[in-house]
Formats: C-alpha cells, structure tokens, sequence
C-alpha cells in the first residue's frame, strides 16, 4: 500500500474507535469517557479541539491577506488548500464542541441569548459566523465541478474580497478573544502565563501559527501524494515567520520582564522549565533556523521548523487552558484514552475530508494521480491486496469501510466499564474494625473512624441479651464474622453470595437443580435461601432482617446499625442531646493503643462528605 | 426589598452539619458518595454547602459566596447565571449549554457539575431564592440551631458583624470576609482564623473580576472596525503602488 492508504486506513481505524466512544459520551455522560473534574472543567477537549484547533485553522485569514489584501499574487497555489484546512479546522472545532459541552443540544443558544460582557459570547459568535464565512469562501470550488452551479459560483466569486476581509476581521477578534478567556483567571493561571495583554498575544502567536500551518499542510500532503512541494514559496512564508515570531517573543518578554516575572523563568519549577521548552519551541529554534538562508529553504529545515512552532504553540494553549493551573487548583488532571480518542476521531474526520477534497476537486494544479482518485485508472495488484477488491475505487472503499467497522466493533471491549457503570464512586475495599472492648470502625483506613465501646454498649443494653441488636449474619461455619466480611466496599452495595463459586467444581461444586427448581427461571429470588443449606448463618433472633444477598455499603450498614437507635436515645436520655449527631461518633479520639498508628495518616478537613444514611437496613422492631 | 446576606461567625459553628442537612432536604438533593471528579471540600452536585473542619476545633462553612459583581454571570455566554436585586445569584438550567465557564471563572471554585448524568447542570447555592422572594429565610440559616450563619440585609449584618468584633478584641480577627473582596460579596464571614483556604489564593484583593476583561470586550467594535479600515487602506496602498508601477513600465515602452 502507498503512503496516502496508509494514512487513510489509519485514520479510518481512528474514526472507527472514535464513533464508539462518541456514543457512549452521550449515553452515559462526561464522567463516564473524560477525566475532567470539579476543579479541572476544562481538560483536552477545550485545551485542545477548541483552543489549538482555532488558532491551528488560522492559515485561512494569513493567507487570504497575503494574497488578496498584499496581492502578493505568488502564493495563489496556498490559497485553496489553506482556506480548506481552515474550513476543516473550524468545522472540527464545532464537532469537538458538541462532544464537550455538557448540553450540546443547546449549542444555538447563543443566538438568542446575549451576554455581551463574556469572551466566550464573541468567541462562539465569531466562529459561528467565520464558518459561514469560510464556507462561502470556499464552496465555488466543489461548485466548480458541475456546469449548472455556474451561476451561484460567479456570484459567490463576486463577493470573494467582502468575504475575505470580513474573514480576517472576524478572525482578528475570535483568536485574541480565546486569550480573553482568560483573563478572570489571575488567581489560577500561572504567572509567566497570565498576562493582561493575553488576546493580543493570542492573536500574534495565530498569525504565526497560520503562516506555519499553511507550510505544513504544503510539506504533508506534498509528501503524501509524491508532488513536488512549493518550496520557495514556503521558504518566504519562514521568513515572514522570523518577524512575526520575534514580535510575539519581544512583546511576551517585555510584560514579563514590566510585570517583575522574569526571575520566574529560573526559578525552578516545573512550570519555569515548561516555559522554557514552550519559547524553545515556538520562537527560539524557529528563528535560529529560519534566519539561515539555506536551511530556510530546504526541505528539511522547513519541516523542523514548521513543525516546531506548530506543537509549540499547541503547547502554549495547553499551557494557558489548564496545564499551568493544577498548581492553584492541586489537581492531578491527566486525559483518559476515550478524551484523547474523541480529539484525534475529530482531527482524523477532518483530514479525512481533507483528502477527500484535494483528491475530488480542483484545489492543487494538477489533481494528484492515485489510483483511488482517478476513476478511469487501470487497476494494480500490490502486496497486501492480492485478493481482487475490484476497481481501485470499489477496493478502497471496501479496505476503510473494514477498517472502520473492525475499530467500532473493537473499542467496545476496551470502553472503561468499570468507570461507566460505578457512576465515578471509585472501589475501596473495606477493613475490620481494630481493637477488643474498645473497637475503632476505620474501614477505609484513612485515619477517620469511629471509636465504638463496644462493651459500654452491651452493659447499657442488657448483655447477653444485647448481641442480636446488631449482630445479624455470620459466615458458613464462623461463629464471629466481622462486618467488613460480607459489606466489602465502602460506599458501593457488594454480592454477599458467591455464585461462581457455589457453581464451579474448583469450589461448592453444586449443580444448577440443587438450588433453582428445575421449571422456574434462574433467578436470584426463586432459588433457594441461603438458611436451607447453611442452618448457621443466622444469628439466632437477630433484630435485623436480611432479605437478599447483596449487602448493603459499609458505610450504609454502620449508618444504618447506628444512627436511629442514637437518635431515639437522644431524646430519652436527659442528658445526651447530641447523641445524634454526625461529630459525637466521627469527632472521636482513636484508643490510645491505635494512636502511633493512626498519626500522620490525619490530614486535612474531615467532613467531607456527607453520607446521610440510607434505609438499607430493615429492622424488626426498634 | 434590600440587599440580602448571611452572615456566619465560625467563632459559634459547632460543626453539626444542620445546614449541610436542611439544603439537602430543601432541594431534594440526594445521598453524596465521594467521586472521582469531586474536590476534598465537601461542596458537589449534592451538597451545595460544606464544613470544613481546621486545626483546634474550627469549623467553617463554604457555599458560593454570591458575589455583587460574579465573575460567573460575566462570563456566562448565554447569561445562564444572574445576579438578582434581592443578592442571590441564580442560575437557569434552561439556558446552559454545559460550557462551564462559570466552573473555571470562579475565584473560589464553587460551581460543581453532573459528571455522571447524560443531562448535567451546573449547581450551586441559590441562597432559596424561592423562599426569600416569599419573605422566608433560606433553608440553613433555618436550620442552624446555635445562631452561627445567620440572613438579613447586608447592612444590618455588616454592622452587626463590625459590631462583634469592636465588642470582642481579641476575639476575632479585625476583617470581615466579603466585605470588599472582589468587589463585595453577599455571604460574610468573621472568624478567629484566616478564611484563606476558601478560595483559590488567601488575598483576592478588592478588584472585581468582570473588571479584568471589561476593556477587551469594550474593545472589540473598534477592533473589527479597525481592522477592516486598516486592510482596506493598505489594499489601497498597494494596489495604487501596482498601478504606478504598471503606468512606469507602459510609459517606457
């Protein structure tokens, strides 16, 4: 296979992997496919999609001023392919839009209502109307292909300066705007990041970036299609990017240094060597390489240095959307596999499109000969296809749609099921309660638990008599099981029965009829119960009932044996009127002998949560 | 009716968590289990107020601090989020689209979401909107059994606060939280500890946030007209460069 089907298989493959996530995103929420969080809302997605995507799809308004503002007349071969990427680019901003935002449906919101004083208002206005833009733009080119849009291309063609200059006016205001964003955060951005003229560098380091994706996309897809690249003329746009970038590093510097930031740059920490690789990236190299007349104009220099400001200046809006924040916010954010599926099925959707149009429309002088572009084109047999598909055309087709569905198919089995289905309350396995007379309930053992007197406890309420008040179910053949036996997770209901094991030779080695009556369904309610087989289970007159074999959370079970026996002796006790309340039992002092234990483990605020308990515990009787 | 606020002296909360309960029971709001997504200051898509529990028995409620000048309703894109005359800021999930801005603008990181849910929404304190625009007080100045958080007009509660404080030295710190900061808010605080923690950095200063980006967004007519002017005069420039050019050569020939 040649270099433009394998590129396509892969972003197929992509695709593939990408719809499955996308349709669970939207089945079971944000929680279930992103490792966004309450202190990190915005993740890769905005970081990513929206914030690089625009600024990466700023070719479109550079090249359009070069040549229809400058009349530089020589840089019409970068014309079409640039305002498709652009095109492409914020077409994939708005999908990558729709995976984010909580409420996509309400995309359109923003046409109806108005809050002028936020920046995302004029950044979602803008784009929305410079996709339009950008579409008319470049809608008579596919129009081109047939005889009878003739009319709508001629007048699309007469308004191709308005479109091009309102294009860069609206360009102008979104990219600074995206910087704007950020403004009200001074408190969370990283200083050498934060800067009160962030729109103005946005918006410089976009006419830097677009100079540079618009060589890159010149360098890729000459590189796919075996052309001959326009090299000198990317030679020029480097060297315009010298002086764009050297302004962006001037005035970035200069509201360092007058803001008193630049001792930050050697301080040390790992925001200070970001930076650093950041200007490396994006300015320093770049330049260095790009000022040498010979390096500029090899190929090899170009891709260097294109592809260095491209993923530098990525890295600037990863940095600005969030990266520099989880100092202040002490998060730990990192995307999960489906957050980084989802944005690059979005990126390979566009290149996909892409290639697509270069292939089917008139955007390069010469449309590329590929075997899958030219439909009068003589099939060929190559390695990996030696079973006839049938006509280039019909064989790839059959390859990506493959490819495509293979991924679909295959992403269901790596979907995180756990995550989707625990509803983000992660597992914590419980532990017994420590100690004898005196127990500490510490069933996470975080150092938070409960110091239960135990033998205070029986005293108050009649001894013997006392037990079956809370002690309710043993293991087979165990005469004092500890609660953490059967309520094995903290905050999530466990299976108290183990079918597999019952069932499985390795273990009970039962038989299906030993349990489930041979004509009933083979359910958990008409099989038998467990007192059948097992006569010690149960403690004998134990107050509390058990009807099913999932066992309640420990935290539900210790709330539940607890808390209404407390709050009736609250109010019959006369001098215990805070036996209720959360902190008479959580406030509690751990036993001395768990002391050593227990300190350093401590840390932090302790009413967390507030686990109001649940009514999983059924009593008969008080 | 006036300008409304809470006041809470963390010098009488004895950490009950009677407020926590009746916000709870007020909006239905159901049993909180801790989640991957979620902040270790109790606040969540359940709980809209919290205790957090500091060294020496101090116990000091956190709820959305209801802002005079929000930096979530500035930068709300749909105005989902809005400050109301009576002091609350509210928020219309009918208008969200999800974007949470309102999450990354808040300089005490109140807004929590739906992470788990298909359909979520952003939710915080409404100080009850509902039952004060009826007369009542909100559901955990109700509840509060020994005084500590307590509602009426801001006024009122800025004197009696000042009041506290001249008539206790020593007793509390000499500042009262909200009073100014980020341009005043409707929640207030005194305490005997620094109430730093509560948001992103101890020292917000008095500037309100909306401030910071008024003068890009006031900017942005006069840059879009700007702009054009400025493409369209060198268009102009250049084109007539071209034409003289294009005279010099004719004349020549």
């Amino acid at each position: 296979m040649d270099r433009v089907q394998i590129t396509k298989t892969i972003l197929w493959i992509i695709t593939g992997l990408t719809a499955a996530v996308g349709i669970t995103r939207f089945a079971f929420g944000l929680g279930a496919v992103t490792n966004l969080t309450d202190a990190t809302p915005w993740g890769l997605w905005i970081g990513f999609d929206v914030m690089a995507g625009v600024a990466l799809a700023s070719g479109g308004f550079v090249i359009t001023a070069i040549f229809y503002i400058m009349k530089r007349e020589e840089f019409h071969p970068l014309v079409k392919p640039a305002v498709l990427t652009a095109f492409l680019g914020y077409v994939a901003v708005i999908v990558g839009l729709l995976f984010d935002l909580g409420l996509p449906w309400n995309i359109w919101h923003m046409m109806i209502y108005w809050n002028f004083h936020s920046p995302l208002f004029e950044v979602g206005w803008c784009v929305m109307l410079y996709t339009t833009v950008l579409l008319l733009e470049f809608s008579p080119v596919p129009l081109e292909e047939a005889s009878r849009y003739a009319k709508i291309r001629n007048f699309l063609m007469k308004f191709r300066f308005p479109l091009v200059l309102v294009g860069i006016m609206l360009s102008t205001l979104h990219q600074s705007s995206l910087g704007s964003l950020f403004l009200i955060m001074p408190f969370k951005l990283y200083p050498l990041w934060y800067s009160e003229i962030l729109p103005i560098l946005f918006f410089i380091s976009a006419v830097a970036l677009g100079l540079m994706m618009v060589s890159l996309e010149s360098l890729v897809s000459s590189y796919l299609y075996r052309r001959k690249t326009e090299s000198h003329l990317v030679a020029k746009l480097c060297k315009a990017a010298i002086w764009v970038l050297g302004l962006y590093f001037v005035i970035r510097m200069s509201d360092i240094i007058a803001t008193g930031k630049f001792g930050l740059i050697f301080s040390g920490t790992w925001e200070s060597v970001l930076f650093i690789i950041e200007m490396a990236m994006t300015v320093v190299i770049p330049i260095a390489l790009f000022s040498i007349p010979r390096v500029r104009r090899s190929l090899a220099g170009q891709w260097v240095g294109s592809l260095l400001v491209v993923l530098g200046m990525v890295f600037n809006r990863i940095n600005v959307g969030g990266l520099t924040m989880l100092r202040v916010t002490g998060d730990t954010y990192f995307p999960s596999w489906t957050e980084i599926i989802i944005t690059l099925g979005v990126v390979s959707g566009a290149a996909l499109a892409f290639l697509f149009a270069i292939e089917k429309f008139h955007i390069w002088k010469k449309r590329p000969r590929h075997p899958e572009s030219d439909r009068h084109a003589k099939p060929h047999f190559d390695r990996t296809s030696e079973v006839w598909l049938g006509a280039p055309g019909v064989a790839a087709r059959t390859r990506y749609s493959f490819a495509f569905v293979l991924s679909f198919a295959v992403a269901f089995a790596f979907l995180p099921g756990k995550k989707i289905h625990s509803g983000g309350i992660e597992e914590v396995p419980t532990r017994k309660a420590r100690g004898g007379d005196t127990l500490f309930v510490d069933g996470n053992r975080d150092g938070y638990g409960v110091t239960f007197k135990h033998d205070l406890h029986m005293a108050k309420n009649g001894q013997k008599q006392s037990c079956i008040l809370c002690h309710h179910m043993n293991l087979p053949m165990d005469k004092q099981s500890g609660c953490y036996a059967c309520h094995r997770d903290m905050y999530s209901p466990s299976d108290a029965f183990r079918h597999d094991w019952h069932a499985s030779s390795a273990g009970a080695n039962l038989a299906c009829h030993q349990c489930h009556e041979p004509d009933e369904e083979r359910m958990a309610f008409t099989a038998k119960k467990c007192e059948d087989c097992h006569k010690d289970l149960f403690v004998p007159g134990s107050l509390i009932e058990v009807e099913k074999h999932v066992a309640s959370s420990y935290t539900d079970a210790m709330h539940g044996l607890c808390v209404n026996c407390h709050k009736r002796k609250a109010m019959e006790l006369p001098d215990k009127p805070n036996l209720a309340r959360c902190a008479t039992c959580h406030e509690s002092t751990p036993p001395d002998y768990l002391q050593a234990a227990i300190k350093g483990k401590r840390s932090g605020p302790y009413f967390n949560h507030v686990v109001l308990p649940g009514a999983s515990v059924q009593r008969k009787g008080p | 009716m006036s300008v409304k606020a809470i006041l809470t002296d963390v010098t009488k909360c004895i950490g009950c968590l009677e407020c926590v309960a009746a916000c709870k029971a007020a909006y239905s709001l159901k049993m909180d289990l801790p989640k991957t997504w979620q902040k270790n200051d109790g606040l969540s898509a359940n709980n809209w107020t919290s205790i957090l529990q500091k060294a020496g028995n101090h116990y000091v409620r956190k709820q959305c601090r209801h802002c005079h000048q929000p930096a979530c309703v500035s930068v709300c894109p749909v105005g989902a989020l809005s400050k109301t005359p009576e002091g609350p800021v509210i928020y219309d999930s009918g208008k969200c689209l999800g974007c949470r801005y309102c999450m990354m603008a808040c300089p005490y990181g109140i807004p929590r979401y739906d992470w788990d849910k298909p359909v979520p929404y952003v939710r915080k304190c409404i100080m009850c909107y509902d039952r004060i625009k009826e007369g009542k007080q909100p559901a955990c100045t109700t509840a509060c059994p020994v005084g500590a958080t307590i509602f009426g007009d801001r006024d009122e509660l800025l004197a009696e606060a000042h009041r506290r404080i001249r008539q206790n030295p020593g007793k509390y710190l000499n500042k009262v939280y909200g009073e100014h900061e980020v341009g005043g808010t409707s929640v207030l605080y005194i305490s005997d500890i620094d109430l730093g923690f509560l948001s992103y950095q101890p020292n917000l200063g008095e500037l309100a946030l909306p401030q910071t980006t008024s003068t890009a967004m006031k900017s942005v007519p006069y840059t879009f007209v700007g702009v054009g002017a400025f493409m369209l005069g060198l268009n102009w420039i250049i084109k007539r460069r071209m034409k003289l050019q294009d005279q010099e050569v004719e004349k020549e020939k």
